[in-house]
């Protein structure tokens, strides 16, 4: 019951503009043309109700207390060949490294800034760079744990990094759930693909996160590490009980853990044991009220001085905001020549820094062609799609930008790529983006796929969750295979 | 395991065990008003003592005054305000399996999160037929069987099932320790006349023991029999002394069989109860007696609840109960 649609001027994943598919999709296509209507219509229903009975939910903030909302999900699926896989994987890789290297730079000596590469006040003025933990030595000398880095792909199909999130990136557990429910109802799908699996990623979560050993852990000690969450009510409380299960590692909340003599410990029912590894899912600003924010009873008092005592280490690092918010975004690719001495592999999306009176002067006279972000900002809040605006709302935001240029910067709108999607009885192109997930321990590792976000409401180019973006099986094919 | 988990796990098990007899007590009454005359019932205050054993005379009547059967079922079914309504239960049972779902199967918190999800609509609930709240209670029935199942078919032996089984545990042999204070003091004035067979059969049934009972001694319905059964008989599974007896076996799971400076105080409280209920002849009783001894049993289940708690550093952790 497939019907091909016009592509027009986007990049579309699986179709060519002549409606033919390409080539990495053509047995899924064909597949899809053999599947009738009321099966696909009860698939679908099958897919969601099971998200809903598992209580694979995000709780949305600012609704009536507590509800809790599945991420729609959509079954056709993002089709990766194995060379541009490749690629991307090397991308991220020499990112990660990159933007590792700019974070231990920043605590420590600061060079890239003394070499005049990236501008002081961008440091110095960012709410999320902490000296409060300027100079500590830690582990591996990593800060990023696990990053997900989201890419777009333009009308030409190139493959652009959007954002980077190297604080807490959530949404692992909806790959692994997509691919669930995929295997579960659409069984069938699979047989004519060989793809790389997410089981073993696991494996390799597992030994990053426990080769952060605290600097002062004996050798002969196993480390011991846990999760620290909000809480239940958290919007991400599925992301993190998931991992907790996955990684065999305890669950636990503020209230668990305590600090004596510079030493973490969780409350168990045999009295207090040592913690070695946190991997926090709470932000730096709460961790520990003594560090940071006072009113803070998600936190652990004296965390802070325990992490840098080198008792306890603390998965992602602490301030890596400095290197991710979208101001800093700009320089990324500076960073990687400067660190790495190499090319980006994957481009940004071009990006006007709001601070320079020049660019400044060139974008609010372009604003209804531009995009605008407020840099401290995510969700697809605080943003400005300049062609979709209002002329009050483009008006407010150049009002915005003159007060304070710093909060913001520009990009162009992209014609970001579209895949069909399956809702409501029908098929229907739809703008998508990839969160890809990096690993990294003793070394990186780059999860094969990822989580593709789509916008569900046509002609929406927002893809967050919170604001009615669905998700979709990312399938990454075996170079041996795909053209079989 | 941190405690607070094994709180959560402790009052999962107590709340999935109170909603399971809650249910069944609600269920009983509703029947027993169709079978009994309008004046049997206010005279043997069959409402009253449900709303004893279940929650709260006073605070009932401070939120409805009279007694009509509307009122009755959105109170002890539906209510908001009514902390051990079958709404309010569940949903604790929910809240504390969603807190502990890395740790318990899957296939229990789906039970459970299904069956939240599928009554939301119940919630304070106003006008309910008796077809609906019958349905209802039926599924409480099934789902906390289903519950049941998946616990002791997929758990393994360790600590959060411990933990788990003793919630279980204590809270049916507080919920039948109530119902036989309850029907003591109920049957008080009919003490002289004899005629309190009415409220044994009302204590077998709220038990959920009548069934047992029938087939054991049939068709005796002897007061200081029935006590006995529901007391300290040793094999029926809602009999004080087994759910404490159970309680001890968890114990002793959990500790290793062993005794220690930290446990030394529950075991001790645990063979309170045992000698108890091995010194005590009931049919050599008299009322006064029995009164005193059921009081006394209770007191001895709640002050075990708090060494427990305390021993296990629960008390602190303060989870959703």
């Amino acid at each position: 019951m497939f019907k091909p649609y016009e592509t027009n001027s986007y990049f579309d994943e699986m179709l060519n503009p002549n409606g033919q598919p390409k080539d990495h999709y053509k047995s899924f296509h064909s597949m899809l043309l053999e599947v009738s209507e009321e099966e696909f219509k009860e698939k679908h229903d099958t897919a969601q109700l099971s998200f809903l009975r598992q209580g694979i939910t995000f709780t949305v903030y600012g609704e009536e207390e507590g509800t809790e909302r599945t991420m729609p999900f959509d079954f056709v699926p993002i089709i990766i060949p194995a060379e541009k896989w490749n690629m991307i994987e090397k991308g991220m890789i020499q990112r990660v490294e990159a933007l590792n290297l700019y974070l231990e730079d920043i605590y420590k000596d600061q060079l890239i800034v003394k070499d005049g590469v990236i501008p002081r006040v961008l440091i110095e003025q960012n709410p999320y760079y902490f000296k409060q933990v300027a100079g500590v030595e830690i582990p591996l000398k990593n800060h990023i744990f696990l990053a997900g880095i989201d890419l777009i792909r333009d009308e030409h199909g190139v493959y652009r990094v959007l954002e980077d999130n190297l604080r807490n990136p959530s949404g692992l557990s909806y790959v692994y759930q997509n691919r669930f429910v995929m295997r579960q109802v659409y069984p069938e799908f699979f047989s004519e693909h060989s793809l790389y699996t997410l089981e073993t990623q696991v494996t390799h979560l597992e030994s990053a996160l426990l080769s952060h050993r605290p600097l002062n852990l004996p050798e002969y000690l196993e480390p011991r590490a846990v999760l620290l969450t909000a809480g239940m009510y958290n919007s991400a409380y599925y992301d993190h009980v998931f991992l907790a299960q996955q990684l065999n590692i305890a669950l636990v909340e503020g209230r668990d853990l305590l600090v004596k003599d510079h030493v973490v410990y969780m409350k168990t029912i045999r009295g207090l044991k040592r913690v070695d590894i946190i991997y926090r899912r709470i932000d730096d600003d709460f961790l520990d009220p003594e560090a940071f924010r006072k009113d803070s009873l998600l936190g652990v008092p004296g965390l802070i001085e325990a992490y840098k005592e080198g008792n306890v280490s603390i998965l992602n690092g602490v301030g890596n905001g400095v290197a991710d918010d979208k101001a800093m975004y700009a320089y990324v690719p500076d960073m990687i020549r400067y660190y790495l001495n190499e090319d980006p592999i994957i481009p940004n999306v071009e990006t006007f820094i709001l601070s320079d009176p020049d660019q400044r002067e060139w974008v609010l006279e372009r604003l209804d062609q531009l995009v605008v972000k407020n840099v401290g900002a995510s969700g697809g809040y605080d943003m400005l799609i300049g062609p979709h605006a209002s002329e009050e709302q483009l008006e407010l935001f150049g009002k915005k930008i003159m007060e304070s240029p710093h909060q913001y910067i520009a990009q162009p709108t992209i014609k970001l790529s579209r895949a069909p999607v399956y809702q409501q009885g029908r098929f229907y192109p739809c703008h998508i983006d990839l969160r890809v997930f990096v690993m990294k321990g003793e070394k990186v590792n780059v999860l094969p796929g990822g989580l593709s976000r789509v916008a569900l409401k046509e002609g929406s180019l927002v893809v967050n969750s919170s604001q009615g973006g669905g998700g979709k099986d990312t399938w990454v094919l075996k170079e041996e295979t795909q053209h079989a | 395991m941190l405690s607070r988990v094994a709180d959560s796990l402790y009052w999962m098990a107590r709340n999935c065990e109170r909603t399971e007899n809650n249910a069944h007590i609600l269920g009983v009454q509703l029947i027993r008003m169709l079978e009994v005359s309008e004046q049997d019932r206010i005279t043997h205050g069959d409402w009253e003592t449900i709303l004893e054993i279940c929650s709260s005379k006073m605070e009932y009547e401070r939120m409805y005054g009279e007694i009509t059967v509307q009122n009755l079922i959105h109170y002890l079914a539906f209510s908001k305000e009514n902390p051990n309504s079958l709404s309010n239960t569940l949903l604790h049972v929910r809240e504390n399996a969603k807190t502990t779902r890395n740790i318990i199967p899957n296939d229990l918190w789906e039970v459970w999160n299904d069956f939240y999800l599928a009554s939301l609509t119940n919630v304070n609930k106003k006008d309910c037929s008796l077809k609906e709240i019958h349905s209802f209670l039926k599924q409480i029935k099934i789902t906390s069987m289903t519950s049941t199942g998946i616990i002791d078919s997929a758990m393994s032996r360790d600590l959060p099932y411990q933990f788990m089984k003793i919630g279980k545990w204590l809270e049916r042999a507080e919920k039948t320790a109530i119902i036989l204070k309850v029907s003591v003091e109920r049957s008080k004035p009919f003490q002289e006349s004899g005629l309190t067979e009415y409220y044994w059969r009302s204590a077998l049934q709220l038990v959920n023991g009548y069934e047992d009972y029938s087939k054991k001694f049939r068709p005796l319905m002897n007061p200081k029999l029935i006590l006995q059964f529901l007391l300290s008989d040793k094999s029926f599974p809602r009999s004080i002394r087994y759910c404490m007896s159970h309680v001890r076996k968890a114990i002793m799971e959990l500790e290793s069989e062993r005794v220690s400076h930290y446990s030394w105080k529950m075991y001790a409280a645990l063979d309170k109860l045992r000698t108890d209920f091995d010194e005590t002849r009931i049919e050599e009783m008299t009322f006064e007696e029995i009164e005193s001894f059921v009081n006394l049993t209770l007191g001895r289940c709640s002050e075990f609840s708090q060494i427990f708690s305390e021993t296990y550093y629960l008390i602190e952790a303060d989870s959703v109960q």
